[in-house]
């Protein structure tokens, strides 16, 4: 059997409320609000958050493939999934794909997933993750409703799973909008929004339709119906098309989180699974030039409840999310405004041969003393002064500050400051320096042995490319 | 076979420095150039005398290679090498030089140091857009020695007015020193109220961006009889260097409230010159105040008074120019500002020039014996240098 064994999302830390946008351009008030990311995240970034939340309680080493979807990959040439499966220390025998250029890329993974697994017998599981932090042209309605996240699932092919896959269904359709050209276009375009709604109606019900007809499945016969929506009144419409029952198509995300693009359904499924019926059926379908659809049903209700026990899933984040007051923190974050940045020097050699210690997060432990040390640069032992001496040590992803100063030096950035650099002792040996990210009046909040959580950050774009690390943040939860 | 040290072996001869400050009119060269013929006026001597020089720059922006004082200086092919080892260049610069006359290698040496930090703007040191690994943080300075003030105030109970009492101090100090880069008496509530650059470091806890040259002219004593400063030449009583890791912030027994540095070079320079109780024996000491937490942890750690108890003694007077242990008398780096290379050199020559009795400042009485400190980097490097009075 093939199905679901666990999954994680990632909700970035803000939110962002809609009525600062009504303000900010004089347009009648909108309720709720969006995710957005922080000015130091990307798809790439809150992909690693959401493997991270998926693969809690899971040797990465025994995952064989990982599939990234997004329509908003950092790269066009250069793939997204292999530096992800690299930064979750996965192994290197597995397989990697990029899933773009579509909204449905995400269900569109997940079904490939499920093929690869089904037609080869050396991989058992694939990850998925889908990652999207898609930028409206200001001062246009979409601003209200592009927001920020990311969401994954472990497909596996094993015995009880707690969600087993039984059937998908696929459609393509060729349609003008939205769109963004690859060269010309900043921002996501759009034509005739209300065609583009008439064509992704008739989509998502025919993809939802036929699966179901074809397991001899009625309306009343489905428990869950997880589907991409970017407006609440068509989704209200479609539930009502389809003849769901009250309570089954997932709308709670949008008003609060927004638009999250390739992980919207995934994030409706994952928010929906907390309190399973027995044997539950459950579709899941993606839209975006065409659409797909997936029925599963639940096998194990305990197991399921399990991995609700031990991942962050969509609520873990939302417990720590924060408002935000201001629409100038939404206009640094997404880099609207053109301004000189700050570059720092780098080197792809240096990125590339530190790929243990600066992606991994491994240390060394020195086999003389005993010391676990950071980074693994250093052969010589920190402590004890022994030569090569050292094993590599996978450092966790948690500690507590033991010193820290508020630097309002930073580099070209008098906005996001002062920003914390913290010397972390962390949890099981070993001792870094990492600038602190997402903290409120760090005057007030930043305290000797206060315990922070590691989070994988973009830093600056030097020699051109995209230079990540990791920075620590105040704990969000994860397990 | 023992090591022999460089005790007694070594005579200053001349020395001097440049007014320090934002020189926006000055190049390095003209910098080199007037420290180092004002060093060979003093002692009296011309530059084809010099037999060897070296030269402490930190930034390679300001000049690489020993080419950068031929150029400025023209001593027409002698041996010059270009010293850079942190904050501490300067100091190191003497050591080389203090070799090289102690050896017998050569009868006259040059040690002198130039930093042109204004021609690169004046917006804090250049760092990580220049050099560092390309993700591993590397905090500004004052971001690096604001984790020992933190760390510090957690430890010994000490607050922001305890690092600003360092400041007014200093500032009084270099108030009458007529090449300070800051001539001017501060107030503890104008040190309290000043911006912050790191905290808990303010604006005042921080040493300014600054350019600025010294120099030295080192000989043995015996040859120092036949020069300019015969009756007033100053001997080399130690010179001590300590090199630890750049990044103590992966050391998991560091406790940021100590330079370990410092703690290894002044045994080192205590012990060759035969210093038993530093309190006591040193008359005077320019320590490296690039920030006030710095001077706090030095005293301690140079031996000055216990752990924790810098803050108090400070207050109490001990540290100041006529205290027990007069500390930076000329104003520091808090007066100076720090433009590395030329630190370490304007650091000797100041306690050089107080021993024989012409500080150009205030000149701290009866001084005999009189101790100069550098600390670098991450509190990595550290040399120490005590001067005596010729016997």
């Amino acid at each position: 059997m093939i199905g679901i064994k666990s999954y994680g999302a990632y909700l970035p830390k803000y939110l962002m409320p809609r009525e600062l946008i009504a303000k900010a351009w004089d347009f009648p008030a909108v309720p709720g609000t969006k995710a957005i990311a922080s000015v130091d995240e990307d798809s790439l970034t809150m992909a690693v958050e959401a493997g991270l939340d998926c693969l809690s309680g899971i040797d990465p080493k025994s995952i064989d493939g990982l599939y990234f979807a997004s329509t908003t990959q950092v790269y066009t040439e250069k793939d997204s999934a292999s530096f992800i499966a690299t930064v979750l220390d996965m192994r290197e025998d597995i397989i990697t794909i990029d899933f773009t250029d579509s909204l449905k890329a995400g269900t569109t993974a997940f079904v490939r997933a499920m093929d690869t697994i089904k037609a080869n017998k050396d991989i058992s599981s694939i990850l998925i993750i889908a990652s999207d932090t898609r930028e409206a042209e200001p001062a246009t309605m979409y601003e209200f409703g592009y927001a920020d996240g990311a969401a994954a699932f472990l497909i596996a092919e094993e015995e009880n799973l707690p969600i087993v896959i039984d059937d998908y269904y696929s459609i393509s359709a060729n349609v003008t909008g939205p769109w963004k050209r690859a060269k010309e276009d900043n921002f996501i375009r759009t034509f005739e929004s209300k065609m583009d709604n008439q064509i992704y109606i008739q989509s998502i019900t025919r993809v939802m339709s036929e699966i179901m007809k074809r397991n001899n499945l009625n309306p009343e016969d489905i428990d869950v119906a997880a589907y991409y929506y970017n407006n609440p009144r068509t989704h209200g419409r479609i539930s009502k098309r389809m003849k769901f029952n009250q309570g089954v198509a997932q709308n709670g995300l949008f008003f609060q989180v927004g638009d999250l693009g390739t992980p919207m359904s995934f994030m409706l499924l994952i928010s929906a699974m907390k309190r399973p019926k027995e044997e539950a059926k459950v579709i899941l379908a993606g839209f975006g030039d065409g659409a797909d659809s997936i029925l599963m049903h639940v096998q194990d209700r305990r197991a399921l409840r399990e991995l609700s026990k031990n991942h962050m899933g969509m609520a873990g984040h939302q417990k720590s999310m924060k408002t935000l007051q201001n629409y100038n923190v939404y206009i640094e974050s997404k880099r609207l405004l053109t301004k000189d940045r700050y570059v720092r020097k780098s080197s792809a050699v240096t990125m590339w041969r530190d790929t243990p210690t600066v992606y991994k997060m491994y240390g060394n432990r020195c086999k003389s003393c005993g010391t676990v040390q950071y980074p693994t640069i250093f052969r010589a032992c920190i402590v004890c002064r022994a030569d090569d001496q050292m094993e590599l040590v996978k450092l966790a992803l948690k500690g507590k500050i033991f010193t820290y100063t508020l630097d309002h030096l930073v580099g070209g950035s008098y906005l996001a400051t002062p920003v914390p650099r913290c010397v972390i002792d962390l949890d099981g040996g070993g001792r870094v320096l990492l600038n602190m990210t997402e903290i409120e009046n760090p005057e007030d909040n930043v305290k000797i042995g206060m315990e922070v959580e590691l989070t994988f950050r973009k830093e600056h774009e030097g020699a051109d490319f995209k230079n990540y690390y990791w920075k620590c943040r105040p704990i969000r939860g994860r397990f | 076979m023992v090591a022999h040290g460089i005790k007694d072996k070594v005579a200053v001869i001349g020395c001097d420095a440049t007014k320090y400050g934002e020189l926006w009119d000055k190049s390095k060269e003209d910098l080199l150039f007037e420290a180092t013929q004002g060093a060979i006026k003093d002692a009296g001597i011309t530059k084809d005398e010099i037999d060897a020089a070296w030269l402490g720059v930190y930034y390679f922006f300001t000049g690489v290679s020993g080419t950068t004082l031929e150029d400025s200086l023209r001593l027409g092919g002698k041996p010059i090498t270009r010293v850079e080892n942190y904050c501490a260049s300067g100091m190191d610069a003497f050591r080389n030089a203090c070799f090289g006359v102690a050896s017998g290698a050569y009868d006259v040496a040059m040690a002198c140091g130039v930093e042109k930090l204004m021609d690169e703007g004046g917006r804090g040191l250049p760092g990580t857009t220049v050099m560092g690994h390309p993700v591993l943080p590397r905090p500004s300075a004052p971001a690096m020695f604001c984790l020992l003030a933190t760390r510090s105030f957690h430890e010994y109970g000490w607050n922001k007015e305890d690092l600003a009492r360092v400041a007014v101090k200093n500032h009084e100090n270099g108030y009458y020193h007529p090449k300070a880069h800051f001539r001017m008496k501060i107030t503890l509530e104008q040190a309290l109220n000043a911006p912050m650059i790191a905290d808990p470091l303010g604006r005042f806890d921080c040493c300014a961006m600054s350019d600025g040259s010294a120099a030295l002219i080192l000989t043995r004593p015996e040859l120092a009889e036949s020069y300019a400063h015969a009756d007033d030449y100053i001997l080399v009583k130690s010179n001590s260097l300590s090199v630890h890791t750049a990044y103590p912030w992966y050391d998991t027994n560091f406790d940021f409230i100590s330079a370990p540095a410092t703690v290894d070079a002044a045994k080192m320079a205590y012990k060759e010159a035969g210093i038993i109780n530093p309190r006591k024996e040193i008359d005077l000491a320019e320590v490296h105040d690039c920030f006030t937490i710095t001077e706090l942890l030095n005293c301690q750690d140079l031996q000055f008074c216990e752990r924790g108890k810098a803050a108090e003694e400070l207050k109490n007077g001990t540290f100041n120019w006529d205290g027990e242990t007069a500390v930076n008398p000329s104003g520091g780096l808090k007066s100076f500002g720090h433009p590395i290379g030329s630190t370490g050199c304007r650091m000797v020559q100041e306690v050089a020039k107080q021993l024989q009795g012409r500080a150009e400042g205030r000149q701290v009485p009866d001084a005999k014996i009189g101790l100069a400190h550098n600390l670098g980097g991450a509190y990595a490097v550290c040399s120490v240098t005590i001067l005596g009075q010729r016997d």
